[in-house]
């Protein structure tokens, strides 16, 4: 057992390394630092006394517990949802080289040659995948909710708990990643796989709109069959959203069919990668 | 397999690996019911042609390669099992060692990925480093500046930071120059007398033939011929070569003789039993002929590979030919 820790330990600390070596963590650090400078550039406080606190943002200064208050949750989650778009894009595009580098002729039979099964090896990499990204989300999270609980006392736990949200979705797309990866080999497969379920996702949950659209019962299954089947990358935006703005959020469906995508994507790559000869 | 006997480093029963197109269905066998068995302690080289069969073999040992038929087994456990795989080194022929990697973090982390604890680990890497000759300042060097040379003896020190029971080598001297080449062969010597088998896959016949003990030549995926290699090269005659020989009784000598060559003044003949070789010396001095050499015929290696694979390739020929008849 104390031999499997060792082996899990050094396979994430080897993607840490080759996310390194490939500056793949620098760049997202150095992406995240310069948000938080930017942040603590753009935000001036005036007076920091609870409900006498006024905030200066961009130049336009707002007084009020109430009003700084909103100011707030609706810059963090303005934050979270560049951080969940823009971040998400930038972690798909890295991470699909960290896996497809894993099946390169030559590096495969050596790690296959180890005492380590085949399932450890690739949950090992994708663990330590997670791990890479969520660090500097985490970073990043909690650095400008710092940022913003230091200068206006506002501390809502809504935008910490929305970085574990984008590290969901990071891990589910991961997982189809990893698939696409064990399949083909390829990162630009899998990442062009990866970008058109993000794609998609927005317009799939227009589904109402556009089954009014269909003329037959089959196109409009076959719509729906898409919708639940596929990650619903879209819709958490929205809880994500609503989450840090304090609004009630109206079904957990879209997390919990997400979640299952990704359970099945792993499975399917772990079970391929298994049969698989190198 | 019968029965498990872990006498064996190596057993393999009927092992076969095809390779089916998944879009024409066309099939290709690598490995045709190769049974194997190498005894523990031995050092065992495998010889074969390109694309003969060889490196798929040794993927179906370590698993990297699943077999469509047949049984592998190591030290007696199935070689699916990782278990199995702990107790062998691995060099791969084309390793792609990733280069972020310095040559004591390469060490380490296929150290910890056989299970290693860190102080073990830190123990064993500078052993090893120096073991295989490689100069310290090149330790904590990244190992896309190595030279192929130096890749080779980092990559044969991973195989045994583990302390493995089975070595398996896939052209370890590939890349090496002639003075590295002696020292990896003394290494292995050395683990040789220590126990360690050495299952060896080399296109240089010479070097196969100077550390192999056993030899098996695959060709086309089929088990073409093994066995001892002592046994292999062993003689069943006698070389005589005389300098400046008359006509005349060279004529004579090569209608006694099994096989004669003339090269450059000398004549090379040779004799199937001793009689007839001490009959020629007699002749040869008798005639003024000067003795330059009288040897136990023996095969070389490659000679033995060469017949190996081309009474194949005419076996071969001529069942074809029987068909298209």
């Amino acid at each position: 057992m104390r031999s499997h820790w060792i082996a899990t330990g050094a396979l994430v600390r080897d993607t840490f390394r080759e996310a390194f070596a490939r500056r793949i963590f620098w760049g997202f650090f150095g992406c995240a630092t310069a948000l938080l400078v930017f942040l603590l550039f753009i935000m001036r406080i005036d007076v920091v006394e609870g409900a006498n606190a006024t905030v200066s943002l961009f130049g336009q200064t707002r007084g009020g517990s109430a009003d700084v208050n909103e100011i707030v949750t609706r810059a963090q989650a303005v934050i979270a949802m560049v951080l969940y778009f823009a971040g998400m894009a930038l972690s798909v595009f890295a991470s699909a080289g960290l896996v497809a580098a894993v099946f390169e002729p030559g590096r495969i039979e050596l790690l296959l040659s180890k005492p380590v099964s085949r399932t450890h090896l690739l949950l090992g990499r994708y663990i330590g995948n997670v791990l890479v990204v969520a660090a500097n989300v985490v970073y990043l999270v909690l650095g400008s909710w710092t940022i913003f609980g230091v200068k206006t006392g506002v501390w809502g736990w809504g935008f910490p708990l929305s970085s574990l949200c984008t590290i969901f979705t990071f891990s589910v797309l991961l997982a189809f990643i990893v698939l696409i990866g064990v399949l083909w080999d390829s990162s630009a497969v899998a990442i062009m796989a990866t970008f058109a379920i993000m794609i998609v996702t927005p317009i799939l949950q227009q589904r109402h709109t556009i089954e009014r659209l269909l003329s037959s019962e089959w196109s409009r299954d076959v719509l729906r069959f898409f919708y639940y089947v596929l990650p619903k990358t879209s819709e958490i935006s929205q809880i994500i959203w609503r989450m840090i703005i304090h609004q009630p959020i109206e079904s957990w469906m879209p997390v919990w069919s997400t979640a299952i995508f990704g359970v099945v994507a792993l499975g399917l790559g772990l079970w391929r990668f298994q049969r698989r000869t190198f | 397999m019968a029965a498990i006997d872990s006498s064996f480093a190596i057993q393999t029963s009927g092992l076969t690996k095809v390779f089916t197109s998944p879009f024409n269905g066309r099939s290709f066998t690598a490995v045709d019911h190769v049974s194997l068995q190498v005894l523990r302690g031995t050092t065992y080289g495998l010889l074969g042609p390109n694309g003969a069969g060889k490196t798929t073999f040794i993927k179906m040992l370590l698993s990297a390669a699943q077999p469509t038929a047949g049984e592998a087994r190591i030290f007696g456990l199935d070689a699916a099992n990782p278990e199995a795989r702990r107790s062998i080194g691995y060099l791969p022929e084309n390793h792609r060692f990733p280069t972020y990697m310095t040559g004591w973090s390469m060490l380490d982390f296929y150290g910890a990925l056989s299970g290693m604890d860190s102080p073990l680990r830190a123990r064993r890497i500078p052993e090893l480093l120096e073991l295989v000759g490689l100069d310290k300042p090149a330790w904590h060097l990244r190992l896309g500046k190595y030279s192929k040379g130096m890749l080779q003896r980092v990559g044969l020190a991973q195989a045994l930071m583990h302390s493995p029971r089975l070595l398996v080598l896939d052209e370890p001297s590939d890349g090496v120059d002639p003075v590295g080449r002696k020292h990896i062969r003394d290494v292995l010597r050395t683990l040789e007398q220590q126990g360690v088998t050495i299952f060896l896959n080399s296109h240089l016949l010479a070097e196969v033939e100077l550390f192999c003990a056993e030899v098996a030549i695959i060709r086309r995926g089929k088990l073409a011929l093994s066995g001892r290699v002592s046994d292999l090269t062993a003689g069943t005659g006698y070389r005589v070569e005389g300098m400046h020989v008359p006509e005349r009784l060279a004529d004579d000598l090569r209608s006694r003789a099994r096989s004669a060559s003339a090269n450059n003044g000398s004549l090379e003949l040779v004799f199937t039993s001793r009689e007839e070789a001490n009959c020629a010396v007699d002749l040869l001095r008798a005639n003024g002929c000067e003795i330059e050499s009288v040897l136990r015929s023996r095969n070389t290696l490659e000679e033995i590979f060469m017949k190996a694979v081309q009474e194949g390739a005419v076996a071969e020929t001529s069942v074809q030919e029987k068909a298209t008849v």
